[in-house]
């Protein structure tokens, strides 16, 4: 539940993500569930020469084991809270 | 028998196949690997419920049909299990008569169109001309009926089709897409699948049947119509190899290109009155001879049933199943055809003078019929109450009854961020994402967004419940049948417990003693060499050992670094259990984290706790620590810190004497320290440490440190400063209301003696080598051209605040030259450019901070010159 949590925290905030296939798009998140299957909103490729079928495409489901990467801007992240996450998450597996 | 009305009698769909295809089958081809399925548990219901003759792996089609949808992907692996439409079979199965056939033969069902294909193949563009005016005298028997039964829709929609191709030119009746928006919503509540399976013919009897069927009263009305769900490939493939295609319901749907194969009914059935229909039905019957099989579906709508229940249910139907359908259509100015029954019965009279729609139009059509299909194909299929169920489960793996547990990032960071509690609008916002999500967020046919909130609001209250129970249940067998419903859940993968990229093997308890034995082995080596005696008087580290100890050794004295790095995450779970505790509400008891903090521990070289503050995270947590310790506790904890400075990490590389050359990474340590730990130090001592409790700690640094050692360093003289410092200001402070005892005064007189004494003629060493200061200023990298030496003026200031005169005077005579070091400096600055603001910032700090010694003193330092401070 650990990134789910975090990545709760990522919805209507702008994410780069990366594929496995090598897509890159940028967007907003606009929900996530437990597979890390991801909404995106208005979004853009990175490479609009590469994949142009993508210049149209607004909105997106990504099959969360599709994605290789989410790129967050630093400011998005608590990495304190998120080291304490982690280790509650250590904790709750141990009992 | 079957739940879904299969085959019951076993004949597997191969051998069926067989029987009515001429092609062989490639084994390539048609195996699907399903050999490779293993019998699963929970296999005992599995005839009753999809009857003995599915196949393993068997694509069930719950939809009203598979339509454009699975055609082009059926025609791809046409030798495999035919999907079938079990809801229209569920809906069939419930009105079967007593008579009929037990099982289904789906490969069997395409024979009368077989025959009707062979029938009218020959003559299919002859027919087409002399048969428009026969179909005009079709659609008024029926209506006189007063019954649309099917076999009048389907006459009725040649009709239509027909009068949209008038005036009739070969080459665009060959272009007209079949699909007919006017009857495409004709046959609402007509489950798709059965229109497929009886294109005209068998299909009058069955629906009436279906009108009637009470087993599915929510079974939305599903307006599809056969022709519309044909891919305009297939109808090529169909006339190539009929028999091959037969196989498949769908695949053998009437054409979009070409003449729709439908045509060659129209000489059967325009010509038949209704009643004649049971004996067309045995014609057909004849053609399929070898097909007893197929009845399944024909018989249980045999004619009597049919002429019982259909002119009073079909009208019914017909009127109910129209008004709550929302008919795209109607909202399109396009000069369409009837689509509602009523206006279908109205219909024929209409044709007449209907004006053809243009190829644009019907394009459109096609294009929002394909759209409305898609959508409706599955439509209803399950029940409110169904959807309600794998909400409610689904919603259950995403949210928790125990938030800051399950969730703390997410709980946490809303807290840090809006600085309000989210757990109440928490399952709001669940809610209202799934909401989203589920695509029910319009709210429904009356647009009523606030219940579907309110709905999914309680779903997920339902799920929350679900979710508590979810550990329960997990041990016995309820759970695992109900989680299966929503497809197969790892028992060992879930997103509770994802696969980790990186397996831990866990074995017994990494003993302390060992790593100890071993490092201490380690740790003797080191020193052996260094010619160090490891028995020397423990506490007591002199300069030489402070020097040539690197960290990795005080590690080692302290029971090795593993095992530190194991104590500061029990420090870490403890302090995240307290934190809890008092989240909810409990009286934290910090037993356990004292425990672990290991400050009484003496069994060690160094206290262990001396080098949890070795590490970054060590320090970090020192604030949270705080919060939980007593006051006895926390002077215990500064009293081993400052008996132990010598040993400290920090302190040893922010010494220029240990650390000539310090590294960026060890300057931030540095300035970790001095912000989280000082600050600890600092604000204890200056709320709530008593008098005697600061000259204690005072007195633990003299006794066991080397203090003109530590005061080489950065660190070391940043604590003794705060330390004489603020005992001095206790002192005085203390003036104003009650006095210090003489005891008092007499300790603090004594243990400043005993400073003094320690480091008179040493002072000079307080000042890095300006070799350290210049790299200091590289490595750091900022504005400041100067090494800032605040601190030790600071120190300086401090020492001789406290003192008498001849220790201001020593102190003078000792770092006279550092003094005029510092005003040539600073003069040097005001030679060249006294304008540049930089240089003239500069060189105020250096009086300023020359002038907290000086003015101790009665002196003060102004350009370039000492004067007494008036």
């Amino acid at each position: 539940m650990l990134l789910f949590s975090f990545f709760k925290t990522l919805v209507d905030h702008e994410v780069k993500v990366e594929l496995k296939n090598g897509i890159e798009l940028t967007g907003t998140l606009k929900s996530v569930d437990q597979f890390l299957n991801l909404k995106l909103d208005n979004i853009s490729s990175n490479n609009n020469e590469k994949y142009p079928h993508l210049s149209s495409v607004r909105n997106m489901f990504i099959r969360g084991s599709t994605v290789r990467y989410v790129h967050l801007k630093k400011s998005m992240v608590d990495t304190n809270l998120l080291q304490d996450a982690t280790r509650r998450e250590l904790m709750s597996e141990r009992k | 028998m079957s739940f879904f009305g299969f085959d019951a009698t076993g004949r597997k769909p191969r051998e069926r196949k067989q029987q009515g295809e001429e092609d062989s089958l490639d084994f390539e081809e048609t195996y699907q690997g399903l050999g490779d399925y293993e019998p699963e548990e929970d296999d005992l219901l599995n005839d009753e419920t999809f009857g003995t003759g599915a196949d393993l792996g068997t694509d069930f089609d719950f939809g009203y049909g598979k339509g454009e949808l699975g055609a082009g992907s059926g025609s791809g692996r046409a030798p495999a299990p035919a999907p079938v439409s079990y809801a229209s079979i569920a809906n069939a199965k419930m009105n079967r008569q007593a008579d009929c056939k037990p099982g289904f033969e789906q490969s069997l069902d395409m024979q009368p169109m077989e025959s009707l294909w062979g029938n009218s193949s020959g003559n299919q563009q002859q027919q087409v001309q002399p048969q428009a005016p026969t179909q005009f005298q079709a659609p008024p028997q029926v209506q006189q009926q007063g019954a649309p039964n099917v076999e009048g829709l389907a006459i009725q929609s040649l009709d239509r089709q027909q009068q949209m191709a008038m005036p009739p030119q070969p080459g665009f009746y060959g272009m007209q897409p079949p699909q007919n928006p006017g009857y495409g919503f004709i046959p609402q509540g007509f489950p798709q699948g059965q229109y497929q399976q009886f294109p005209g013919q068998n299909i009058p009897p069955v629906i009436p049947n279906q009108f009637g069927n009470a087993g599915f009263p929510n079974q939305p009305v599903n307006p599809q119509e056969q022709f519309q769900q044909v891919p305009p490939i297939m109808y090529n493939q169909t006339q190539g190899n009929i028999a091959h295609h037969m196989q498949h319901p769908q695949m053998a749907m009437p054409p979009m290109q070409n003449q729709p194969p439908v045509q060659p009914q129209q000489p059967h059935q325009q010509q038949l009155p209704p009643q004649y229909l049971p004996q067309q039905h045995q014609q057909d019957q004849q053609h399929q001879q070898q097909h007893q099989q197929q009845q399944v579906f024909q018989q249980p709508h045999s004619v009597d049933t049919a002429a019982r229940t259909q002119a009073v249910r079909s009208t019914q139907d017909y009127e109910h199943s129209n008004s709550p359908t929302p008919v795209p259509t109607e909202s399109e100015q396009v000069p369409t055809p009837p689509h509602t029954p009523r206006e279908y019965r109205r219909g024929p009279r209409r044709f007449g003078t209907q004006d053809p729609l243009t190829d644009e139009e019907l394009r459109r059509l096609q294009i929002r019929q394909s759209k409305v299909d898609k959508i409706l194909r599955h439509s209803g299929v399950m029940t409110p109450r169904d959807k309600d169920f794998i909400t409610r489960y689904q919603l259950s793996q995403i949210v928790t009854d125990d938030p800051y547990n399950e969730d703390f990032y997410f709980q946490v960071y809303k807290i840090i961020q809006r600085g309000v509690t989210p757990s109440e609008s928490n399952k709001d916002s669940i809610a209202k994402a799934y909401l989203e999500h589920s695509g029910h967020r319009l709210g429904g046919r009356y647009k009523r967004t606030d219940v579907a909130l309110q709905r999914m609001q309680s779903q997920v209250e339902k799920a929350v419940t679900v979710a508590k129970e979810r550990p329960q249940k997990s041990k016995g067998g309820l759970d695992n049948a109900k989680e299966g419903v929503l497809g197969k859940i790892s028992a060992t993968r879930n997103s509770k417990a994802p696969r980790k990229q990186l397996q831990i093997p866990t074995h017994k308890e990494d003993s302390p003693a060992l790593s100890s034995q071993s490092s201490s082995a380690l740790d003797e080596v080191s020193e052996s060499l260094q010619g160090v005696d490891i028995n020397a008087k423990r506490r007591r580290s002199s300069y030489a050992l402070s020097s040539s100890v690197d960290h990795r050794t005080v590690l080692s004295r302290s029971g090795g670094r593993k095992f530190i790095l194991s104590l500061i995450e029990t420090v870490y779970e403890e302090v995240l259990e307290l934190e809890a505790q008092l989240r909810s509400g409990q009286q934290p008891d910090s037993s356990k984290l004292w425990e672990a903090l290991h400050v009484e521990d003496h069994g060690f070289d160094v206290s262990p706790f001396i080098s949890i503050l070795s590490f970054d995270k060590g320090i970090k947590i020192m604030p949270r620590i705080m919060n939980f310790l007593s006051r006895e506790e926390k002077i215990k904890l500064f009293n081993c810190f400052f008996k132990e400075l010598s040993h400290l990490n920090v302190i040893v590389i922010s010494s220029y004497k240990t650390t000539p050359l310090p590294t960026k990474d060890q300057l931030k340590k540095m300035e970790l320290f001095q912000s989280v730990f000082l600050k600890i130090i600092v604000s204890f001592l200056s709320s709530s440490a008593e008098f005697l409790e600061v000259m204690s700690l005072l007195i633990n640094v003299i006794q066991n440190n080397n203090v003109s050692f530590i005061t080489t360093s950065r660190i070391g003289l940043n604590l003794i400063t705060v330390l004489i410092s603020r005992a001095a200001l206790m002192k005085q402070d203390v003036s104003r209301g009650k006095l210090l005892s003489s005891v008092e005064v007499s300790t603090w007189s004594e243990v400043y003696d005993r400073l003094f004494t320690s480091l008179e003629t040493k002072l000079t060493a307080i000042f890095p080598t300006p070799e350290y200061m210049q790299h200091a200023i590289s490595v750091y990298e900022q504005d400041s051209t100067q090494y800032d030496q605040s601190y030790i003026w600071q120190f300086l200031a401090s020492l001789a605040l406290s003192g008498k005169l001849n220790h201001q005077r020593i102190l003078i005579d000792e770092v006279r030259d550092e003094i005029f070091e510092v005003i040539s400096k600073a003069e040097e600055l005001n030679a060249p450019s006294q304008q540049d603001p930089k240089l003239a910032y500069q060189r105020n700090k250096f009086y300023q901070d020359l002038n907290l010694f000086l003015n101790v003193m009665g002196l003060v330092a102004r350009d370039g010159e000492i004067t007494e401070l008036k």
